[in-house]
């Protein structure tokens, strides 16, 4: 499996919708305290004999890149959430020396994470420290929207893959907002864990059913319509999960990685939710994605500055 | 030579007399000596007799006078006597030879009592009547070769005895201890050799366990020394956290009180401000928050120290937070020796000072391509796949392609039947923000007043919003950007709640800026 040595601290990694075998990996130095950042494009070399990852761009930034995205409109197109809280747009058939394509600077606060529209695929959030949800667009250099209401940061953002305008997000003040776009307030405020909650996503088969991961160690999947409990608590990580992905194939399977090091991949309908568990990393596990285009593939990276990719069920270190 | 021998015999005498003197005290069988013993003091006749005959000896007539009396005073004659002697003198000596045989006798006795061997009183006893038998002046010299020939045997006796005593005797007992010694030594030697060999057992064995006890305790020390270094270690390291702390702490406070300031005036994001006690440190600059923020969720040790901290404090710091885990995750070191460097104001090297350069030639294109292509996507996907991935393919479709699952209305292709199907309304062309029913909808009305907007508001409206945004931002845009723009608040007509956003945006943004 291809292993890709990064020479900064790994903190995203991202299919690319458009390509099967395109990477998108957000870096940072130092950790992500202080120093520069990269954002690189690898391709998965097709070479069955002899797989191997290779860089097709490299983008270096001032700040470091906590989280990239890739755009859904254009397939060269990619947004980073750089830690001196801008957006960079990038543009991966351009040349270095014409990227970044955009900046959009309106954080206060380092941009933790961003996501893109899979549904309209003309619009971007981003979530920041600052503890605000700002919305963009390609074209408009400022933001169309700006959501304000969590009291501390906020690490996670996710469109709903089934409604073009709902997204929820994760926060430091403990509680996941379901929101709409077109509504002034948030919709939903799930106080779903009793630390902070660092990563969400939506099960991309159940438009209900929302998954939240938090510093306790545990996942929780609720169900909006009923918020009193959650639908499962997957307890498993010895420390806080960073990430969780639902699985893009797979109902009810979602994946997640934690500061213990390890990827795990969950059926939280299962009786034994645990599915997989890979502990390839030597450092915190950051950043997780499962492809789209291709079932069961998986790519992460860590601060361990490698980026694997593998198919579940095998090694990644083979 | 007559003097000469005169003087060895007087000698000898007085050898024999201090020998016959000893003698006389020893031997008490002798009668003779009882009475010489007792009739010492006062004038002893056969003294003065004895002394007379000697003195009327013509060799002692001849000796001076001094001799003479020397010579019976170390005979042990008292001075009356020896006057008694010399006054009697001149006399006759028949009378001295009248006593003569008794005299003798207890002169040869005397002499012969000096002898230390009985034997020799005997051969002299024996000796005396021969002695007495001839004249006197052959008497004289007969005891006088008698005396010598005594006197020599004592000597000779005497020498002997005292040559046995002093040096013989000596030599046997010396032998004799010698012998003895030899065979305590022989014991000793058997025994010391076995002894040696037992010791020099003990010996090493001490030494060994001695040289045990050395290793040991160095081995003890060492250890000591390791465990205080590793607490002098951690003790620094936990004074270097508390610096650390307190560094940031002053730095929070500051800022705190800026961004109260700055809270307070602005009323609309108070409105939406749902927990106060998570109000803080939004505006806290340095990267140590999120460090402290993502690592407080490790709950390390020294974080604890904040995380439990006085909740008055900047709650960025000291959030309340009762971490999850009592276990901290193990850190790469590098990451807390950046923490450390940074605490301490140096920068990490290979720091690029990069300044993105940003491009300010819109692609506003961009925007269209969105829509122009948002029909041809899937084509896209599939058919410029210019990345063969032969080895990762499984050729599965993409999750939002799946027919089979609900959400399959989400195709592209599909999407805009979808759209128009919820509208129920032959909307423009254009792909904006007129969404389908979302299943939690606070406000049901603004979604029937979004869906009816007629373009002609929407698009005063939407001049209207760019104008005002754009003044805000000092920027100009054209009508038709604004028409791809996906705003909320272009459908204005419910009014409040999107005027309300627009001031918080116009806020937020004039803020910002």
């Amino acid at each position: 499996m291809p292993v890709f040595k990064t020479p900064f601290s790994g903190y995203a990694v991202r299919f690319s919708p458009f390509y099967e075998g395109r990477l998108l990996v957000a870096t940072s130095q130092n950790f992500g305290i202080l120093g520069n950042g990269r954002l690189h494009v690898l391709d998965l070399l097709p070479s069955p004999g002899a797989p191997g990852i290779s860089e097709v761009a490299a983008f270096d930034t001032a700040d470091g890149v906590y989280d990239c995205c890739w755009s859904e409109s254009h397939d060269s197109l990619a947004v980073s959430a750089v830690a001196d809280g801008s957006l960079k747009l990038w543009d991966a058939s351009l040349p270095p020396s014409a990227n970044p394509v955009r900046s959009f600077r309106e954080h206060s606060r380092e941009a933790h994470s961003v996501d893109w529209n899979p549904v309209r695929r003309d619009s971007f959030l981003s979530a920041s420290w600052d503890d605000s949800l700002k919305l963009w667009t390609l074209d408009r250099p400022a933001s169309l929207r700006t959501f304000r209401e969590h009291s501390y940061c906020v690490y996670s953002v996710s469109w709903s893959p089934r409604h073009a305008d709902v997204f929820a997000s994760a926060s430091g003040d403990r509680t996941v907002r379901v929101w709409d776009v077109r509504e002034p307030v948030s919709t939903l405020v799930i106080p779903a864990h009793d630390h902070e909650i660092l990563s969400c996503d939506w099960n991309k088969y159940d438009e209900c059913c929302l998954a939240t991961a938090s510093v306790d160690k545990t996942i929780r999947v609720w169900d909006i319509r009923a918020t009193r409990a959650p639908l499962a608590n997957l307890a498993g990580h010895g420390y806080a999960v960073r990430r969780i992905r639902f699985s893009p194939h797979r109902e009810s399977v979602l994946l997640s990685c934690s500061y213990d090091m390890t990827v795990c991949m969950w059926d939280y309908r299962a009786e034994d939710a645990l599915i997989a568990r890979y502990d390839h990393h030597t450092e915190f596990a950051v950043g997780i994605d499962m492809s789209v285009l291709v079932e069961g593939l998986i790519a992460s990276t860590g601060w361990d500055e490698v980026v694997y990719v593998w198919q579940h069920g095998t090694d990644p270190r083979a | 030579m007559a003097n000469d021998s005169q003087n060895s015999a007087s000698e000898m005498a007085k050898i024999v007399d201090d020998g016959g003197h000893e003698v006389k005290g020893e031997t008490a069988d002798e009668p003779s000596s009882k009475p010489i013993h007792v009739i010492r003091e006062p004038v002893r006749d056969e003294q003065v007799l004895n002394a007379v005959k000697f003195l009327s000896h013509p060799k002692v007539r001849g000796s001076p006078v001094i001799y003479r009396r020397s010579f019976l005073e170390k005979k042990g004659l008292t001075k009356e006597e020896i006057d008694e002697a010399f006054r009697r003198v001149p006399d006759p000596p028949s009378s001295v030879a009248a006593v003569e045989p008794t005299t003798t006798n207890q002169a040869v006795q005397e002499k012969s009592s000096g002898t230390l061997q009985p034997q020799v009183a005997n051969q002299v006893s024996q000796q005396t009547p021969f002695a007495s038998a001839t004249t006197s002046l052959r008497q004289s010299r007969f005891h006088w070769s008698m005396a010598l020939f005594v006197v020599g045997l004592a000597a000779s006796g005497a020498g002997t005895a005292v040559l046995f005593k002093k040096k013989i005797v000596p030599k046997l007992k010396a032998w004799i201890r010698k012998v003895v010694a030899e065979e305590n030594d022989l014991k000793f030697n058997k025994i010391s050799k076995s002894n040696i060999a037992e010791e020099a057992a003990e010996a090493a064995k001490a030494a060994a366990s001695a040289a045990a006890a050395v290793a040991i305790a160095s081995q003890e020390l060492l250890n000591a020394k390791n465990e205080e270094r590793k607490y002098f270690e951690a003790f620094t390291r936990m004074l270097d956290v508390q610096v650390e702390e307190m560094k940031s702490m002053g730095n929070a406070i500051r800022k705190l009180e800026i961004t109260r300031r700055e809270f307070s005036e602005d009323k609309g994001i108070q409105e939406y401000m749902q927990s106060q006690s998570w109000k803080g440190t939004t505006n806290n600059p340095w990267r140590t928050n999120q460090v402290k923020q993502a690592t407080s969720n490790f709950n390390s040790g020294s974080k604890h120290l904040e995380v439990n901290g006085s909740p008055d404090m900047d709650s960025g710091i000291a959030k309340p937070l009762t971490t999850p885990a009592s276990v901290e995750p193990p850190h790469p070191k590098s990451y807390m020796e950046i923490i450390e460097m940074i605490q301490r104001g140096e920068k990490p090297p290979n720091i690029k000072p990069w300044e993105v350069t940003q491009q300010a030639e819109q692609r506003l294109s961009y925007g269209r391509h969105s829509q122009a292509n948002g029909q041809g996507l899937n084509s896209e996907v599939r058919e410029t796949n210019s990345q063969p991935n032969g080895s990762h393919s499984n050729g599965s479709e993409p999750w939002w392609r799946k027919k089979t699952i609900k959400i399959s209305e989400v195709e592209p292709e599909s999407e805009e039947q979808f759209y128009d199907a919820m509208r129920g309304n032959a909307s423009p062309m254009k792909r904006g923000w007129v969404p389908p029913q979302p299943p939690t909808l606070l406000l049901p009305e603004a979604a029937d007043a979004i869906r009816q907007l007629k373009p002609s508001i929407q698009k005063q409206q939407s001049v209207d919003e760019t104008l005002t945004v754009g003044s805000s931002n000092g920027e100009d845009l054209d009508a038709k950007a604004s028409d791809s723009t996906i705003e909320p608040e272009m459908s204005g007509s419910t009014g409040m709640d999107f005027s309300q956003a627009k001031d918080q945006e116009r806020e937020v943004s004039v803020e910002i800026n």
